[in-house]
């Protein structure tokens, strides 16, 4: 079935909130009722899409805003990406939940990995969109003009109603955060603790990924026992941007059926 | 210059047939299609002993103009009965099938013809999408995706997933591989922008068929571009042209065959209504100029000739269309028997082969 949701004012149903956890005031978006599902975002900060809203209908989606991320003062403080991890776990707790199902987005999705090994009980299943924790050598994250930054991230930008705009202070305050987080392309320390991160995960990419190669993919998928690879056709590095409801689709299904969800339930029959 | 000689199971019909697409089963006779595809055998046989490089095959339905439906079929028979010569399927219409399957198909025939396989990869022409029903809007998409999904297919090294427009798959993990690495050599068959593009995006060679000279040039100048833009230079080898041939002992006869079969009219016409129809919904382009689509018409004679004759237009060829590879669509002007094709390929064999091979 074809969903389309009017993409003018993603999240618009989304109410903000603010939680303490590892000494930051952290704030997040929250909407939809459901299972829990919690949202790391990607080196540019949190922005709502509407996969957020599609995934609302059947999630209580909540999407974190890492501290030193949007309007949120500079962080010095965190040195590595397991801290952050472990100041997004605390944040979940703090929000009442015990067990959740996580997602996350690119530079998020390396701290989703760390949360998972750092809470396997809690984490029930892991998506991963586009990420960013194993990247070819010499990658650099997105940068530059806005136009710049749109060719990096969106496969087809003439599509999108509005391309979201970067604030250059914003972008500036935050990149020495990502560049001290973000870690080596290939993370030992990481890739030799996934072998045993058992949480049903789904990586994806989009075909047309211009940040890290799709190529990547099957890399996630020799490391960790459980995981799932799915290809977004036509999309770029921002797969729920620019086809949210591919994306949200595949995701749902997942979260819904973990490993069952390559069983079709597509119907076939024209006319009874 | 290499050269291909294309097969496509002449069906000699021992009774008029109805001159309309589809033509009725029930028109079909059985001895006759026996002999079509014994007939297939000892062309193959004879293309190969005369030093034809490739023998190719293609797609087309619901009538004996091409008896080749199943493309895949008929190329591993081929491959059966030949030692050296490259099997090229040119190819499975990609709007119109399951690219999993497509990728399956031919991986596995890339392993029971070892290294022998050649792939093009294709829209199809307006007509075919009647066959399986498929919405002539959707053919474009389709086909991209198809394209890179059956890509995707021989090269990713681990099961996927497919989150497509047109194609959804949660897992797809074929064996066996593709004995050439990473694929077969692969071509995109068609001239349109889009296609070039891809093709050159994805380091592909160009398949062009039956335009002029000067239309189609435009096509494979416009692809030598992409690929420059993505920093490689294609091969001669990695464009084809697939062309009609009328080939005689002189120029005369030649040109007086042509003549003849001029005046006939296309052999198994949609309805006008179809026709025009079709032509409403389907778009075509060369490298970005608009092309009206041909549905169901007669496409031209390309080389025609003595062999001299057809030396000269294929080195003309050569360097106008830059194509290292012809594809050739043997004519038997006259329905009676096949005497004239056997003799015209002896003939290519023998006269203009020698002449061509160091282009």
């Amino acid at each position: 079935m074809v969903q389309t949701e009017d993409r003018s004012t993603p999240g618009a149903a989304f109410r903000e909130g603010y939680v303490e956890a590892g000494g930051f005031p952290i704030r997040y978006m929250e909407a939809g009722h459901g299972p829990p599902l919690v949202h790391l975002h990607g080196a540019g900060g949190l922005r709502l899409t509407p996969a957020h809203d599609l995934l609302s209908r059947q999630f209580r989606v909540i999407a974190l805003e890492m501290p030193g991320f949007g309007q949120s003062p500079e962080n010095t403080r965190t040195r590595n990406m397991p801290e952050l991890a472990s100041a997004m776990a605390q944040a979940a707790g703090e929000l009442g939940l015990d067990t959740f199902n996580l997602m996350g987005t690119s530079f998020g999705g390396k701290t989703a990995l760390w949360l998972a090994l750092q809470e396997p009980d809690r984490v029930l299943a892991l998506v991963l969109e586009a990420p960013a924790a194993i990247r070819s050598e010499g990658s650099e994250p997105p940068s530059g003009t806005p136009e710049e930054m749109a060719r990096r991230l969106y496969a087809h930008p003439e599509r999108l109603t509005t391309v979201p705009m970067p604030d250059p202070a914003i972008q500036a305050k935050t990149r020495p955060l990502v560049m001290r987080l973000r870690g080596p392309d290939r993370d030992a320390d990481l890739e030799r603790q996934l072998p045993v991160l058992a949480a049903p995960t789904l990586v994806l990419f989009g075909t047309l990924d211009a940040v890290i190669p799709p190529e990547m993919g099957h890399l996630y998928k020799e490391l960790m026992p459980n995981c799932h690879l799915v290809f977004v056709y036509d999309a770029g590095h921002a797969i729920s941007t620019e086809r949210p409801e591919a994306f949200t689709e595949v995701v749902v299904d997942f979260l819904e059926r973990h490993e069952a969800f390559i069983i079709s339930r597509t119907e076939t029959v024209i006319h009874p | 210059m290499k050269v291909s000689y294309f097969e496509t199971a002449r069906y000699l019909a021992p009774r008029n047939l109805p001159r309309e697409w589809p033509v009725p089963p029930e028109a079909y006779d059985r001895e006759a299609g026996a002999q079509a595809y014994q007939g297939m055998i000892e062309r193959l046989r004879c293309a190969e002993e005369l030093g034809f490089d490739w023998v190719s095959v293609s797609e087309h339905h619901y009538s004996p103009q091409r008896l080749t439906p199943a493309p895949i079929v008929a190329a591993s028979h081929l491959a059966a009965y030949s030692q050296t010569i490259k099997i090229a399927v040119l190819g499975p219409i990609v709007s119109q099938r399951n690219p999993v399957q497509v990728a399956e198909d031919l991986a596995m025939l890339d392993n029971l013809a070892p290294g022998r396989l050649v792939v093009g990869l294709l829209r199809g022409i307006t007509g075919e999408y009647l066959t399986y029903g498929l919405n002539p809007a959707e053919a474009r998409e389709r086909t991209t995706e198809g394209m890179e999904l059956v890509l995707k297919a021989w090269t990713e090294p681990q099961p996927f997933g497919w989150q497509g427009r047109h194609f959804q798959f949660r897992t797809v993990s074929v064996w066996p591989r593709p004995l050439q690495q990473p694929h077969p050599p692969t071509y995109a068959l068609g001239t349109s922008r889009e296609f070039c593009e891809f093709a050159a995006r994805h380091h592909l060679g160009l398949g062009v068929s039956y335009a002029p000279f000067e239309v189609i040039s435009k096509a494979t100048r416009y692809y030598r571009e992409q690929c420059a833009r993505y920093d490689w230079r294609p091969t001669p080898e990695q464009i084809i042209y697939r062309a009609n041939i009328l080939l005689a002992e002189t120029d005369q006869e030649a040109e007086e065959l042509l003549q003849k079969q001029r005046g006939g009219q296309p052999p198994f016409p949609l309805r006008a209504g179809v026709r025009d129809a079709l032509l409403t919904l389907d778009s075509r382009n060369v490298a970005g100029e608009a092309r009206v689509p041909n549905v169901g018409g007669i496409l031209p004679t390309n080389f025609c000739g003595g062999p001299d004759t057809v030396v000269d237009q294929i080195k003309r060829c050569r360097s106008e269309v830059g194509s290292g590879v012809i594809d050739l669509m043997f004519q038997n002007p006259g329905s009676g028997d096949l005497g004239f094709l056997t003799r015209s390929l002896e003939l290519f064999g023998k006269k203009v082969l020698p002449h061509i091979r160091d282009l």
